[in-house]
């Protein structure tokens, strides 16, 4: 579903910020994305969510080619993707609601349907009684289980996802990550740049890419014989 | 309810047409914007009814004089010595009767002495004895429309009558009125359409400000997958909606002191001045301005929307 091939990014005239990335992920897999800081995860990111086009190589999202689309084209695609940024970049002016419903109104969703499938989105993510608060006025939790509500309200195809658990307790970061494992399971594929060992042992079924040095390598993280029969059953 | 909400969504104040995604409504930076659409629409409402003004001016003092020419029989002959009343009196019978039979001529008055008196009292007083001056004969033409005549052969065929006659068509004069009434009427339109100029100008630069400040918003929606058009929208309400608030101040500011100047120039009686009144449509092209502002502003705006949002990947 999403294949780089000899990928690089520079912005402007500086130096190669990636270079030469190869990796694909196959449709409905689960992927965690880890690398020491500075190794380019936010960059790789902004690639995939399409916020930068690549100064070289293939890239390949949904088996098109992205190089020669056009803005129409990539508006497209950009509907079928869904974003945690790190630093959540919820829009402050608008309530909690409001800010998750963004993606629903954009792709022109009937507003008896945004209501439904908000509501129940908050409700899930333990927000029910905050519709309208402003994302100034609450925690860094609470803006953080909007950003991951607006991300996934669409059920997107691809879910990218930078450092979510990051400011959650560790009961909510699990919940949140069940979340991301039912949505995966509908089959949405699911990119997770995390720092967080203890988060990716715990779901240590998932693929893990290492990007190291302008490289992607794919690491299978081992599992014991009664996970893989906990996961058949 | 249903058809409440139906009407409000037509106005365009329903909650959901009111809703930006981006913080517009809640940016004070809009009332610069806002006061100076109400400065450039009150100049403009000035400079566009000076320009009618003039328009005015120029067909009243053109219409008043087209087809029109006096006739003056000099008391003085042409050595300088003064002609008797009588003599006066003859040539200008003489003339008279010429001009009347004229084919290009449709009648011909003769100004009665008094109303010359009247005409000269400003400059010599009313206590002068006017019965023992000798009095020019004065007479005003009026030539028929859409019929040619040369002024030279008829100023010819007068000064043969009568050598002190002489024929002011009012050309000489009128003309360089007219020229300086139509170049204050081009500086008028031009000063409309200079505010205009700057009024866009600083619309395309407000919008511009808005969008490098809410870039990241601006982002945002545009990773979101939304359209450009989607956007542009948003800002073109938003901006049509200010400058018709703004406008529409202006536009009453302009109008109140127009009526004020009608009002005193009523007062003044200025004989030389039109009326100070305003025709239907100009009346109309005062009301549809702000609209008019409002809707060019909207155009500007989604003009530079997209024109930034297309340097968006």
């Amino acid at each position: 579903m999403i294949k780089f091939e000899h990928v690089g990014l520079r912005y402007g005239v500086g130096p190669e910020v990636l270079s030469d990335i190869n990796f694909s992920l196959d449709p409905g897999s689960f992927h965690f994305l880890s690398g020491p800081s500075g190794a380019g995860k936010t960059s790789l990111l902004s690639l995939l969510y399409l916020g930068q086009r690549p100064t070289r190589g293939l890239m390949t999202m949904f088996d098109q080619d992205i190089g020669p689309m056009s803005r129409e084209e990539l508006k497209e695609i950009r509907q079928r993707i869904g974003v945690v940024f790190q630093d959540f970049r919820l829009l402050n002016h608008m309530s909690a609601f409001d800010n998750i419903a963004l993606p629903l109104r954009i792709s022109g969703t009937p507003e008896k349907e945004v209501k439904d499938n908000v509501m129940e989105l908050m409700e899930w993510v333990g927000l029910g009684d905050h519709q309208h608060m402003l994302p100034h006025t609450m925690s860094g939790g609470q803006q953080q289980r909007i950003a991951v509500a607006r991300a996934v309200i669409t059920r997107p195809r691809l879910l990218l996802a930078d450092e979510p658990t990051g400011n959650l307790d560790d009961e909510i970061g699990l919940r949140l990550m069940n979340l991301f494992d039912q949505l995966n399971h509908m089959g949405t594929t699911v990119l997770i740049a995390s720092h967080n060992m203890p988060l990716m042992e715990k779901f240590k079924h998932h693929k893990r890419l290492i990007l190291d040095k302008g490289e992607v390598k794919l690491l299978e993280q081992k599992r014991s014989v009664k996970e893989k029969i906990q996961d058949i059953f | 309810m249903l058809k409440f909400n139906r009407k409000n969504n037509f106005l365009g104040v329903s909650h959901e047409r009111q809703r930006y995604d981006l913080p517009l409504d809640k940016d004070g930076g809009a009332i610069f914007l806002k006061i100076l659409i109400v400065l450039m629409t009150f100049l403009a409402i000035l400079a566009l009814s000076g320009s009618y003004v003039l328009s005015a001016m120029k067909d009243r003092w053109s219409s008043g004089l087209d087809n029109k020419a006096s006739i003056e029989i000099s008391a003085q002959n042409i050595e300088g010595g003064v002609l008797t009343s009588e003599q006066i009196q003859e040539s200008t019978n003489n003339v008279f009767q010429f001009v009347k039979s004229h084919p290009a001529v449709e009648n011909v008055v003769i100004m009665q002495d008094e109303d010359i008196a009247a005409l000269i009292a400003p400059w010599i007083g009313d206590n002068i004895a006017f019965d023992q001056i000798p009095m020019p004969g004065i007479m005003t033409v009026n030539f028929k429309k859409n019929v040619e005549f040369d002024s030279a052969t008829f100023e010819q065929n007068l000064k043969t009558i009568s050598p002190q006659a002489r024929l002011d068509t009012h050309e000489s004069w009128l003309k360089d009125v007219l020229r300086f009434t139509g170049a204050l009427k081009f500086a008028a339109i031009l000063v409309t359409t200079l505010i205009g100029l700057i009024t866009f100008i600083s619309i395309a630069g407000a919008v511009k400000t808005r969008m490098e400040v809410y870039h990241e918003e601006l982002e945002l929606l545009h990773l979101m997958g939304a359209a450009d058009n989607y956007i542009a929208e948003q800002l073109q309400r938003y901006i049509f909606i200010a400058c018709l608030q703004a406008a529409v101040i202006g536009a009453v500011i302009g109008i109140v002191i127009l009526c004020l100047i009608h009002i005193t120039s009523g007062q003044m009686n200025m004989g030389l001045l039109p009326d100070f009144s305003l025709s239907g449509g100009q009346k109309i092209s005062f009301l549809l301005l702000p609209l008019l502002i409002a809707f060019l502003g909207a155009i500007t705006a989604r003009h530079t929307v997209l024109r930034v949002l297309r340097q968006m990947p």
